[in-house]
């Protein structure tokens, strides 16, 4: 029986192409829109929750901020309110082994190397020991920075494999130049220091102006940052949560235990902030979850509205065939095969258009994301929940022009004129 | 399954019948009325008494607005009298519920229109198969059937055509040949001939003439001319809602 429904309704749709075209162009646009939207969204979400996690999952920030940007703040206050060497110190001891590191970089001004007649622009960046573990810097040659190294202040660099290429062509063995110094001009000042170690480069997007272009770090320790700079206080540090402990439990007790333990400094003008990273992939994805959800609730719209010309049509087809409704009646068709075969031509039309729709839609979509630079990703749920929905509209708005059709009185329907 | 031995039950009973010559359709003081409590209530039969015993070829003849077609559509169960009390075969329908009649008229009944009313875009063996796919018929016994029925009435040749690719008298001819898909009691034929030129006119007729004899169909035919029900062997006269004669042809098969 619904083989021969559905027969019957292709015959019909067959036979009024261009009605039922434009017919599902209302689902067809609905439906695309819907599809279309949840693809460049899933992929947003997924690229973006993938960059974050890239940054680390049990990466904690902590930071101090004036609570009000606006309030009149002296250079005295904020040099009151840094976080300093000996708090940071404290926290370590605190919190013992739920954490693995704790992260604090000294940006310096961006700093050049010269060496027969090429400039290569760097970033000299003073580490704590956490930081490799906070920023997943990958060694590929040489060692990282020893106690020695820290505690006193050494000049010595971990430089990136970009920089030697930079520098020295890409024939050049990066290992070569292990135990080499370097001179690094910053400002107006020019800091030697040796290579101990070498890491990867890992590049982000794409970059214009080629690989001359491309600025990388050169690590020195933090301490022999602040000798060079003579500052010892930071805004922000990185706190790495040990493996299996709640990053976004941690940057709460982090937060409260760095409240108490620096209140004298903060005073009723600075306040300290922690979040993770493990909260912020939660946050977005939920931000980005709701933004989709409200922009394909606007598509859905479309959908309805296309719903509503299903109606319109399922309404003009069935007084249009009045007469073969009759004639059907009269030779003994149920009232109950009547409805199902409308409401079949219904469900049938919503889902070509619906079908059309995706396929329009995931071409959209994929278009729309290989532009803004994200990878695709292809919400297979949206696609069953098109399908769903579409055939969901044609049994609504199709039941009630069908149930007409199907209630009509035989012999009124075919002496209908 | 079921239904096709529901059908060759009938199939069966039919012929046992057949041989006790019994009475098919019975209809008692059927009255309809338009507009039933309005004031301006109008009553079109005024209470018909008809008895039509199987394997008859009955025509009912009367003027336009005599309320013949009004008979028919109660006879064909398309429309329920007012009054009165109305068995065929067997079943009361007055007392029947709404959702029966469609299933006594697939069964029962077969229509031959004057506007052949064939269902447009559908081919000839589509349109044949219908009645068997509301009979809840298998594909294939229904193709047989219909291929059956359509070299019966001489559209063998034609059975892909739709109707817009069809002559009146050919679509007629598909019209009949619909009409005896589930090898009805009783076929009803309302003005069957009244599209048509009068050589295809014989020609249908020629066929309701050789199903009557060879078949044995009862045959009910509704028309206005006197010549068409003068080749009936029984001929009921209806005139403003009322059965004024009733006569048995002595010509009858004279054509």
């Amino acid at each position: 029986m619904i083989k021969e429904n559905c027969k019957l309704a292709i015959i019909s749709i067959k036979a009024n192409k261009m009605r039922a075209f434009l017919t599902m162009l209302g689902i067809i646009i609905g439906v695309c829109a819907v599809i279309a939207i949840m693809t460049v969204g899933n992929s947003m979400t997924a690229d973006v929750k993938k960059q974050l996690e890239g940054y680390g999952v049990q990466n904690i920030t902590v930071y101090v901020n004036p609570i009000d940007w606006e309030a009149d703040i002296t250079e005295a206050d904020y040099q009151n309110m840094r976080l300093r060497p000996e708090v940071l110190h404290k926290l370590s001891e605190k919190f013992g082994k739920k954490i693995s590191g704790i992260s604090v970089e000294s940006q310096m001004e961006t700093g050049t190397v010269v060496k027969e007649g090429k400039t290569v622009n760097v970033n000299v960046t003073g580490t704590s020991a956490g930081y490799y573990k906070a920023n997943k810097v990958k060694l590929i040659n040489g060692n990282s920075f020893n106690e020695f190294d820290y505690s006193m202040g050494n000049n010595t660099a971990i430089i990136s494999d970009k920089f030697i290429e930079q520098l020295y062509g890409k024939e050049f063995k990066p290992e070569n130049l292990l135990g080499k110094e370097i001179e690094i001009n910053v400002g107006e000042q020019y800091l030697n220091v040796t290579v101990v170690g070498i890491y990867h480069y890992e590049q982000e997007g794409s970059v214009r102006g080629g690989n001359k272009n491309i600025t990388t770090n050169v690590y020195i320790p933090l301490k022999s940052a602040w000798n060079f700079t003579h500052m010892e206080e930071f805004f922000e540090c990185t706190v790495v949560a040990a493996e299996g402990v709640n990053a976004a439990e941690l940057s709460e007790q982090i937060k409260d235990y760095l409240t108490e333990a620096m209140a004298n400094n903060l005073g009723d003008k600075f306040m300290v902030g922690a979040y993770s990273n493990q909260s912020m992939i939660e946050e977005n994805t939920k931000t980005m979850n709701q933004m989709t959800m409200a922009i394909s609730m606007i598509a859905a719209i479309a959908l309805i509205v296309g719903g509503i010309g299903v109606m319109n049509i399922m309404t003009v087809s069935i007084t249009e065939r009045t007469r073969e409704i009759g004639t059907r009646k009269a030779l003994g068709a149920p009232d109950s095969m009547i409805m199902l075969q409308f409401i079949s031509e219904a469900i049938i039309i919503c889902l070509i258009g619906g079908i059309i729709g995706i396929v329009l839609g995931l071409i959209l979509g994929n278009v729309a994301v290989h532009f803004m630079g994200y990878t695709p990703h292809i919400s297979i749920a949206s696609i069953y929940l098109s399908v769903g929905f579409s055939m969901a509209i044609g049994v609504f708005f199709g039941y009630s022009p069908a149930k007409h059709a199907a209630n009509m009185n035989p012999i009124d329907a075919l002496r209908y004129e | 399954m079921v239904a096709l031995m529901q059908c060759l039950m009938t199939w069966e009973q039919m012929e046992v019948s057949i041989l006790s010559n019994d009475i098919l359709l019975q209809a008692r003081d059927i009255k309809k009325s338009y507009y039933v409590g309005t004031p301006n209530e109008l009553e079109i039969l005024h209470g018909i008494d008809l008895d039509i015993r199987r394997g008859e070829f009955v025509s009912i003849v009367g003027q336009s607005g005599s309320g013949k077609s009004t008979l028919m559509n109660i006879l064909g169960i398309l429309d329920r009298q007012t009054s009165g009390k109305y068995i065929l075969d067997g079943v009361d329908i007055s007392k029947a519920p709404n959702k029966a009649l469609s299933s006594l008229r697939n069964k029962h009944i077969g229509f031959v229109f004057q506007t052949y009313n064939l269902i447009a875009r559908t081919d000839a063996i589509a349109n044949v198969e219908m009645p068997l796919l509301y009979a809840g018929i298998s594909e294939k016994k229904r193709r047989a059937r219909a291929i059956e029925l359509l070299e019966m009435v001489g559209m063998g040749e034609r059975m892909h055509h739709t109707p817009d690719e069809l002559s009146g008298g050919q679509k007629q001819r598909v019209a009949i040949a619909r009409a005896m898909a589930n090898n009805p009691d009783i076929i009803l034929a309302d003005e069957p001939t009244g599209a048509l030129d009068s050589k295809t006119g014989r020609l249908v007729m020629d066929i309701f003439h050789e199903l009557h004899e060879k078949q044995g169909k009862t045959i009910v035919l509704i028309t206005h001319s006197n010549e068409l029900a003068a080749e009936t062997p029984r001929i009921i006269t209806i005139s403003d809602g009322n059965i004024i004669s009733e006569k048995i042809n002595d010509k009858e098969g004279v054509a």
